[in-house]
């Protein structure tokens, strides 16, 4: 009996030192990162009120580096206005539109944020000329313009952006307002549009699927 | 306004005046606030008592017209139980009955509709109260006698006839705030065999300005005329004429601010409406109706800049219906009576947003047997058909059976269908709006405008197959029950009433193709389920025939079944005021359908001193909380949203006094305490104060 024990004993210790060494020898995975980007300029130029062709550059912005970023390359979505680009597929024909030279894509998933727990699931879209991965225009995409009479965007509750990155990694992003500072009741004739804030969870892993 | 206010004063003047009223000797000519032997004619196209009718009816008299010193249709509806009017999205106003909106409401002249709706909406305050001799109101569906519209109920307003040989009329004056000015002139005389009336109605006022820091008024200045004229003929006993003509215009300021440029004009509503109606007994049996209705509804809206004479918009909107229809009732015996009718419908409608002139036209015919199998038991079963060009014909049976338990209790309870035909706009509109770029796109051209614009190369998607718009628009329908109960013994009236509608293929829009600016195209669709259901209570006590309380209460639940499904899966969502992320909502946080009040209440006191030909009342309405949008982009009113208008009471009050028989003098003022809401009702103007003389001869 005594022999027994000791024997599962060194079994044990055996398995135990095997596991970690095997674990040493892979690097150790990148903690997923859940944070709140606030007041992301998205600037533009023409559209409503005025009859001019919207146009202006995109305000672009990176996962990695959880920041606005005036890279040509490592940047993953990018704002104009209520418009939302990728940086995978093609040019959608608007102007001043920043080239797509990545792999990143868009599934517009419904569900609370903490829902979202894993991209696996989801198909994704990319722009293209026959518009954006993220369909544009009121009630279509990820938000809804009401004009009476508060004359207000609002980001459409349980709409969850699912995103791949432009080198292949995931994140979901939930847009909580399209105002500076992100007032609570928007007024849109006071309050100063085209600031975005959001929350986003992202997972620097690579190949890693998971959002939670 | 605070409601304790409102109760204080109620409870002071109820004090008051019972402690005057023990004061008083009793009189016996002093005059019932209602009649016993109430008859109306809209719940079966024939005379009936009201206490023995099967179905909730609301009967409003002429005298309480009269001694509330009210001058439009909406302000009296307004004070009956289970009827508000309200402002719906559009910022029209119409009438809602049992939570129903007023486009599922048919409102009539002597039993031949009015036409003439702003996106659905039929303002009565368009129609003058100087001429009515009662206003009966049946709630629930009554297609079967009426055809389309008559969902939510009918509300027939019914003229007064001449008297005898004397030349009877009255002419009144009245006053009030806001620089309003109302006259009526109303003359009457039945000859032998003629009989003739004629009236006549001018309404002026300056409007009103809730927000003066905005530019352009509330409600603009605007004026307005009714004529009618009526005559009556006796051919013999058993051949009569009748014939009507009525005519009714506004002019009312329009304007518009732009980025601060103003654009003014006019804003126009002229209507037409000729009715002729033979009435022949043909013998003891048979008794025949011959009728033939005619109305033309106008309005029309011009904008322009003062300064460089451009023109902003204008639109025009001309629509006519032509109606012929026979009727006729065999009686059996005493109260056992079938009724049936046939007619033809010719509508058109002539609009800035139409391509071209659209026509409808039906046929129908109904049926009605009205009887008493057993001494207590009174059915009425009725059925109609309408055949219609433009959708699929419908059959509305109802059914509804009154019950005397004793003498003073009765049970009564009814079922029935109604429907609502697609109207011109669903099926024909084309309007592209030019400042944000969506297009609204009637359902019977929608296929052809949207192949239009895809060759145009507007369009990036089209989200339907198109071939599932040919199949065609159906039309609104519900099925609605009422079960009540009523008690009348000595001064006391009670009466309880349950209801349900279940509405089903409501149309509403939805988008069917996205253009290339982002913006999409919507047409209409059958989608929506919903239901309002609740009870209705009215109770009336009577002291002496002097001094008469009347109270009134409504529960209402008016929600979309789609929606309570998807709130049961979890798929509505709203956003934490706090956090801002987004949280499901279950049903718990479903409060209902916009516009509609989970209680609405009235309160009434009616004090007579004949001796003094002096009378009182104070009548108190009350509305609680309600939704105006969906503020927060889930499609439904939830506990999250802050687009709610808070509950509210409004307070009337009028005093007459009668000098010699034949000179009326009254005191009054509407919305006692001044409630305003300037941001949610612009509706509701605040105090109105006023004072009318009316001489009688």
């Amino acid at each position: 009996m005594k022999i027994m024990i000791k024997f599962f004993t060194i079994l044990f210790v055996a398995f135990v030192f095997v596991s970690c060494s095997d674990d040493d020898n892979g690097p150790e995975p990148l903690a997923v990162e859940s944070k709140t980007a606030t007041n992301i300029p998205a600037p533009q130029t023409g559209g409503q009120p005025t009859s001019d062709p919207i146009g202006g550059p995109f305000t672009k912005f990176s996962f990695s580096t959880g920041a606005v970023t005036t890279s040509e390359t490592e940047w993953d979505i990018a704002f104009r206005g209520t418009t939302i680009a990728v940086n995978g597929g093609a040019a959608t024909g608007t102007n001043d539109e920043p080239e797509r030279n990545g792999e990143a894509g868009a599934f517009v998933a419904t569900g609370t944020f903490a829902s979202i727990t894993d991209a696996a699931s989801y198909t994704f879209a990319q722009d293209s000329d026959s518009g954006f991965a993220i369909l544009t225009g009121s009630d279509n995409g990820w938000y809804n313009y009401t004009p009476f009479p508060v004359n207000v965007i609002s980001p459409i509750p349980g709409r969850v952006l699912v995103l791949r990155t432009h080198d292949g990694k995931y994140a979901k992003l939930e847009i909580l307002s399209y105002y500076r500072d992100a007032p609570a009741e928007p007024d849109g004739m006071a309050d100063e549009a085209r600031f975005y804030t959001f929350n986003y969870v992202y997972n620097p892993n690579e190949g890693q699927t998971t959002l939670e | 306004m605070d409601l304790n206010k409102v109760f204080i004063l109620v409870f002071i003047g109820v004090l008051g005046t019972s402690i005057f009223g023990q004061e008083m000797t009793m009189e016996n000519d002093s005059i019932p606030i209602e009649d016993l032997d109430e008859v109306i004619v809209t719940a079966t196209r024939t005379l009936r008592q009201l206490s023995s009718l099967p179905l909730p009816v609301t009967l409003i008299s002429k005298t309480q017209l009269q001694k509330t010193g009210v001058i439009r249709l909406d302000e009296i509806l307004n004070e009956q139980t289970g009827i508000i009017t309200v402002a719906d999205e559009s910022g029209f106003e119409g009438v809602q009955i049992q939570g129903i909106a007023s486009d599922y409401v048919l409102i009539l002249i002597n039993g031949v509709p009015l036409v003439g709706r702003s996106a659905g909406n039929l303002d009565l305050s368009r129609l003058t109260i100087g001429n009515i001799k009662q206003i009966e109101i049946v709630k629930g569906p009554s297609s079967s006698l009426y055809g389309s519209e008559a969902l939510g109920g009918v509300i027939n307003i019914i003229t007064e006839t001449p008297k005898d040989g004397d030349l009877h009329g009255d002419i009144s004056y009245r006053f009030a705030s806001f620089n309003t000015h109302d006259a009526n002139i109303n003359l009457s005389q039945k000859l032998d065999k003629l009989g003739y009336s004629f009236f006549a109605n001018t309404l002026h006022s300056d409007g009103y300005d809730l927000q003066p820091e905005t530019q352009g008024q509330t409600v603009s200045p605007f004026n307005n005329y009714t004529f009618n004229g009526q005559v009556f003929y006796d051919f013999s006993n058993r051949l009569k004429l009748f014939a009507s003509g009525r005519h009714y215009q506004q002019q009312q300021q329009a304007d518009l601010f732009v980025n601060d440029e103003m654009f003014e004009g006019d804003s126009d509503i002229d209507e037409t409406n000729a009715h002729l109606r033979f009435n022949h007994k043909a013998n003891d049996k048979w008794a025949l109706e011959y009728e033939f209705y005619y109305t033309n509804y106008k309005a029309s809206e011009i904008l322009q800049s003062p300064i460089t004479d451009d023109v902003f918009s204008q639109s025009n909107f001309d629509q006519n219906l032509v109606r012929p229809e026979i009727r006729a009732t065999y009686t059996f015996k005493p109260k056992h009576a079938l009724t049936t009718g046939a007619g033809y419908n010719h509508e058109n409608l002539d609009s800035t947003f139409f391509d071209e002139k659209v026509v409808f036209d039906s046929q129908y015919v109904f049926a009605q047997y009205d009887f008493f199998p057993w001494e207590k038991l009174n059915l009425i079963l009725g059925a109609r058909f309408d055949n219609h060009s433009e959708y699929q014909s419908q059959f509305s049976p109802k059914a509804s059976a009154n019950f005397q338990l004793s003498e003073a209790i009765s049970v009564k309870g009814s079922i029935g269908y109604g429907f609502k035909a697609p109207d011109f706009r669903q099926l024909y509109f084309d309007f592209t709006n030019s400042a944000v770029g969506y297009t609204v796109l009637g359902y019977n051209v929608a296929i052809e405008k949207v192949q239009e614009l895809e060759t145009q190369g507007q369009l990036t998607d089209i989200l339907f197959d198109l071939s599932e718009l040919e199949e065609p628009l159906e039309a609104e329908s519900s099925i609605g029950y009422n079960l009540g109960a009523g008690y009348a013994m000595g001064n006391v009236k009670l009466n309880l009433n349950f209801f349900r509608n279940d509405f089903k293929n409501l149309i509403d829009t939805r988008a069917i193709a996205r253009r290339t600016n982002g913006q999409n195209v919507f047409s209409y669709a059958n989608f929506d389920r919903i239901y309002t259901t609740g009870f209705e209570m009215d109770a009336s006590y009577s002291f002496n025939k002097q001094l008469t309380f009347t109270a009134g209460y409504q529960l209402l639940y008016a929600k979309d079944k789609e929606k309570k499904v998807a709130l049961e899966r979890g798929e509505v969502f709203a956003r934490d005021p706090q956090t801002l992320q987004t949280i499901a909502l279950d049903n718990s946080d479903y409060f209902g359908l916009v516009n509609r009040s989970r209680h609405t209440a009235n309160f009434k006191v009616f004090y007579d001193v004949p001796q003094w030909d002096f009378n009182i009342n104070i009548r108190i309405n009350y509305r609680s909380k309600y939704g105006l949008f969906d503020g927060n982009g889930n499609g439904i009113l939830d506990d999250f949203d802050t687009t709610f208008v808070d509950g509210y009471a409004l307070a009337n009050l009028a005093l007459n006094k009668t000098f010699s028989k034949k000179y009326t003098l009254q005191l009054g003022a509407n919305n006692l305490f001044d409630y305003k809401d300037e941001e949610n009702i612009p509706g509701l103007a605040g105090i109105l104060l006023f004072t009318k003389i009316n001489f009688k001869f």
